[in-house]
């Protein structure tokens, strides 16, 4: 897609028609040498995150750091990820500077940019705390992202119709066929609690360690076969003859309306909408063992940022005790560096769950579970 | 003019003819009310038939500066982008309906490309260009980006108003001595204008709606009302996406107030007259 | 053959006049045509060659991304998927927008004066809000099947997350644009006329047929053309209004760009949905100028 001479001779022309047309419109300009410094991060996750960046993390990185002043971009999971995404694409083709200085998104996005050339490596000599993050966590991402939180997806149920929770997969799967169309799990195309659901299936048969490293290798995806199959099975018994609605909040949705009284949903999303008196009061939640998968929610920095020193101070700051403690009582996440350096009494109350998810599969392996899923499941029936 | 040729046939059928119209109504507003109710809910569990009324979800909604912001935004960026299509549409219009020029049909025919090519396959194509051109999160990037929603409207539907008015009129015009470009404004353009009024309404919209291209080149500074709208509508609670809904509607109901003289009959005139 | 034509004719130097009307038309039109050559065709035709060109490595053009697509059989399904509900809608829309345009043109009084205000709010209720309110009002548990619940009716048929759902919500989303340039076309028709009609003994569906629509075919054709490459080319209402499978092109292509790392797969559905809705813009052209030719 490299643009031909044309377009360049185009864009001159196009330039002199622009000129004359919005003479009067005047152009103000991204941050340039202004001070203070303004670093324009762009968030793409539920509201619980957008709410642990804008009431949490930015003022009061702004108050330690008054030199840098932050504006925050947020993008519903999925749906703008496509377009910065093109945006930082055609930045580097074009040769510029990007007005993305930080980019929080899905693992695809930042595999698909990594033989672009799109990120910058990080280094504990960039970013000193990064020591304090666990040496694997790091290396999954190959350095290029900083794991500053995590989370896990649990198994909700309405307790008023579920009377013994479900404590593994198995269990899941037996109550779903007992009790046809109160369950289901959202398109993982849409939400990572969906996926969890999906994955699960699929690690019933074989081991998750084989798909959560870097190795890919198309071959191996035979193995599946078992997992699509009892998926497949289970689609009758699905919520409307086997429906996944578009997205996380929409499961809650129709957990909170009563039309499915189990589903798989993030932990942190599912104790937000029950405080707020979203949800039946009959919900609880719960975690199988083994557990479905949980994530390190990564933050990406765009190699042609044009505030990379202010954006290396924002993620310094990212993994202090500060901001991680936010982490753990806003959004009830897992802290990104390592326990050991997580207060005694955040340690005794994490302690069940601390890190109890299953691993993500990378993200070629989660692309072509996304497409066989649809493949194989949905549109089999 | 004497009573229609249809709605004089009897009473069954005109009882049917009702019935017809509010099951219609119903269907159109509808949705539009239950969404109402929606932004009045504290919450709203079945089998409750209406909720438990509140407005603590407005209080939640109104605290959040960057909608007023990107209300702004859209409200400065679309109307320009309909105007400056406008200004060098419709001559364009009147070109395709009025002069002979080689390749006429095929270059009427091109501007359909602009809605029917979908766009996610151009996006990084028209960043890259936009960032040569350092309107990358610039003011005049957002409008150029709307402009290219509105080019089918503001051309095909011009097109076919300039088509339809007789060209009798203008030859008159011409004979008793005026001017092209007088004939165009004193005669022309008169009895064209319903059909640029619509043209304008859609044209409007279409900017207006415009979410993806601007949320490429419009971030993070630029950012309207559409670029919001997936967020806002989607990942919150039902209520706010409701309460959001209902703000977010609002300037465009009240377009519809000020815009209904030239939608009701009678201003629509002549558009296809043949 | 336009008037203008035969009257430059008849004024004498007609080659130099043609010439001049010819540089004329041009002119006027380059405006807007740069914009869409610079911001639409060039990146299209990048985006085509490509999609002929998977692997750079290899000189030559070579289908393969097309066969391999067309060549599974859930890119097929989506493909029929997407146009018959697109048809199906735009059927639909066409069958109440135009009797519903009819009634606006030739009924009087205060109730045409409301409904013609009623039933331009969907156009200004943006898609992504009207998907939301479509599927409050009609999910399972929404406002409508509480009502029936209420009423004692206990299965409710599902009415979003499905075809049903897009056809409902597209039709919803499209009616007033329908009635909007449908009506524009029928305000040029005399009244007059259609009395003469009634006069001579034709019934309603008589005088629609041999009176309305011939006078009316230019703006049903900008209607149905329109309409298509509207409904077509949909994302948002088939994304959140639809079911999981089939899908629409809109979102199966999103998909293979978003969700299945395959950015070329993408572009190259987007070649074949262009195609498709370009066809029918052509036999829009094509009716159109036939029309043209033999009117004069």
């Amino acid at each position: 897609m490299r643009p031909a001479r044309p377009v360049r001779v185009g864009a001159a022309v196009l330039a002199i028609l622009l000129a004359v047309l919005l003479a009067g419109a005047g152009r103000p300009g991204p941050a340039g040498a202004q001070q203070p410094v303004t670093l324009n991060l762009y968030i793409s996750g539920d509201t619980n995150i957008f709410d642990l960046w804008q009431k949490g993390f930015i003022p009061a990185f702004s108050k330690r750091y008054p030199q840098y002043r932050v504006n925050f971009v947020g993008l519903m999971h999925g749906n703008g990820n496509d377009g910065i995404y093109d945006k930082l694409l055609a930045a580097k083709r074009a040769g510029r500077r990007t007005d993305v200085d930080l980019w929080e998104t899905e693992p695809g996005y930042v595999t698909q940019g990594i033989p672009e050339g799109l990120w910058l490596k990080l280094s504990p000599r960039a970013v000193p705390n990064l020591a304090k993050v666990p040496k694997d966590v790091l290396e999954a991402a190959e350095y290029y992202g900083l794991p500053y939180r995590g989370s896990s997806v649990v198994i909700g149920y309405n307790s008023q119709f579920v009377k013994t929770p479900p404590k593994t997969f198995d269990d899941v799967v037996a109550w779903i066929k007992a009790n046809p169309g109160k369950f289901t799990y959202c398109d993982p195309n849409t939400g990572g609690s969906g996926q969890a659901f999906v994955t699960a299936a699929i690690y019933r048969y074989v081991d998750p360690a084989r798909y959560s490293g870097k190795p890919y290798d198309v071959k191996d995806e035979a193995a599946w076969e078992q997992g699509w199959k009892m998926l497949r099975d289970l689609q009758p018994a699905m919520y409307n003859n086997g429906f996944h609605p578009n997205g996380n909040v929409a499961v809650l949705q129709l957990l909170a309306q009563q039309n499915i009284y189990m589903a798989s949903v993030w932990s942190d999303m599912g104790l937000d909408f029950y405080t707020r008196g979203q949800l039946p009061k009959s919900m609880r939640f719960t975690q199988i063992t083994p557990p479905l998968i949980g994530d390190d929610a990564r933050v990406t920095l765009p190699a042609g940022s044009a505030h990379i020193g202010g954006t290396l101070v924002l993620l310094n700051w990212l993994l202090t005790p500060e901001a991680q403690n936010m982490v753990i009582n806003m959004v009830a996440g897992y802290p990104g560096i390592d326990w050991k350096y997580m207060p005694a009494s955040v340690r005794e109350k994490f302690k069940d769950v601390a890190k109890g998810f299953a691993p993500y599969p990378n993200p070629k392996y989660l692309a072509d579970i996304k497409r066989l899923w649809h493949e194989k499941v949905v549109a089999a029936q | 003019m004497s009573p229609t040729w249809y709605w004089s046939v009897g009473a069954l059928r005109r009882a049917v003819g009702v019935g017809a119209f509010l099951a219609l109504a119903a269907f159109i507003l509808g949705p539009l009310l239950t969404l109402l109710l929606w932004a009045c809910a504290g919450s709203w569990l079945f089998p409750s038939l209406l909720p438990e009324f509140s407005f603590k979800w407005w209080a939640y909604v109104l605290a959040n500066a960057d909608v007023t912001k990107a209300i702004r935004m859209s409200f400065a960026s679309a109307p320009l982008a309909t105007a400056l299509s406008a200004l060098i549409c419709v001559p364009a219009a009147y070109a395709f309906a009025r002069l002979r020029f080689p390749g006429r049909r095929a270059l009427l025919l091109s501007f359909l490309s602009a809605n029917a090519f979908p766009k996610i396959g151009l996006y990084v194509s028209i960043a890259t260009l936009f960032y040569r051109l350092n309107l990358m999160d610039t003011f005049a990037g957002v409008v150029l980006i709307q402009m290219v929603n509105t080019l089918l409207f503001m051309i095909w539907i011009p097109t076919g108003t300039f088509r339809g008015i007789n060209t009798n009129l203008e030859e008159a015009a011409r004979d008793a001595g005026a001017g092209p470009l007088r004939t165009f404004f004193q005669i022309t353009l008169p009895i064209a204008l319903p059909g640029l009024i619509v043209a304008v309404l859609f044209a409007f919209l279409a900017a207006f709606d415009e979410a993806q291209g601007t949320l490429i080149v419009g971030t993070p500074n630029h950012i309207t009302m559409p670029v919001m709208m997936y967020t806002l509508v989607l990942s919150y609670p039902q209520p706010v996406g409701a309460v959001f809904s209902v703000l977010l509607s609002l300037p465009s109901i009240a377009f519809l107030l000020l815009a209904q003289r030239y939608l009701r009959a009678g201003y629509l005139a002549a558009g296809y007259s043949l | 053959m336009s008037a203008v034509t035969v009257r430059a004719a008849a004024r004498g130097a007609p080659a130099r006049r043609a010439w001049k009307e010819g540089a004329l038309g041009l002119a006027l039109v380059l405006p807007p045509l740069m914009v869409l050559v610079f911001l639409i065709v060039l990146p299209a035709i990048t985006a085509i060659l490509d999609t002929l060109t998977p692997d750079p490595t290899v000189r030559g053009f070579t289908p393969a991304l097309y066969t391999q697509l067309l060549a599974s059989r859930i890119v097929r399904s989506d493909i029929v998927f997407t146009v018959v509900v697109t048809l199906v809608s735009v059927a639909v829309t066409f069958a109440l927008s135009y009797p519903l345009a009819l009634y606006l043109r030739f009924a009087r009084g205060r109730l045409p004066a409301v409904l013609a205000v009623l039933f331009t709010i969907p156009l200004f209720v943006p898609v992504v809000i009207a998907s939301f309110a479509m599927i409050t009002f009609l999910v399972n548990h929404g406002v409508i099947s509480t009502i029936f619940y209420r009423l004692g009716v206990q299965r409710f048929p599902p009415l979003v997350y499905n075809a049903t759902g897009i056809v409902l919500t597209e039709v919803w989303a499209s009616l007033p644009f329908a009635v909007l340039i449908l009506g524009a076309g029928l305000q040029a028709i005399d009244g007059a006329l259609i009395d003469g009609a009634r006069d001579v003994g034709a019934g309603p569906l008589r005088t629609f047929g041999s009176i309305i629509l011939p006078l009316n075919v230019t703006p049903t054709m900008i209607a149905l053309t329109l309409l298509f490459i509207n409904v077509f080319g949909s994302f948002t209402i088939p994304y959140l209004v639809g079911g999981n499978a089939p899908q629409m092109l809109g979102v199966t292509m999103t998909n293979y760009l978003t969700q299945y790392l395959r950015r070329s797969e993408a572009v190259t559905l987007a070649v074949m949905a262009f195609v498709i809705s370009a066809v029918v813009g052509a036999v829009y052209v094509v009716s159109v100028s036939r029309r043209e030719r033999g009117a004069v």
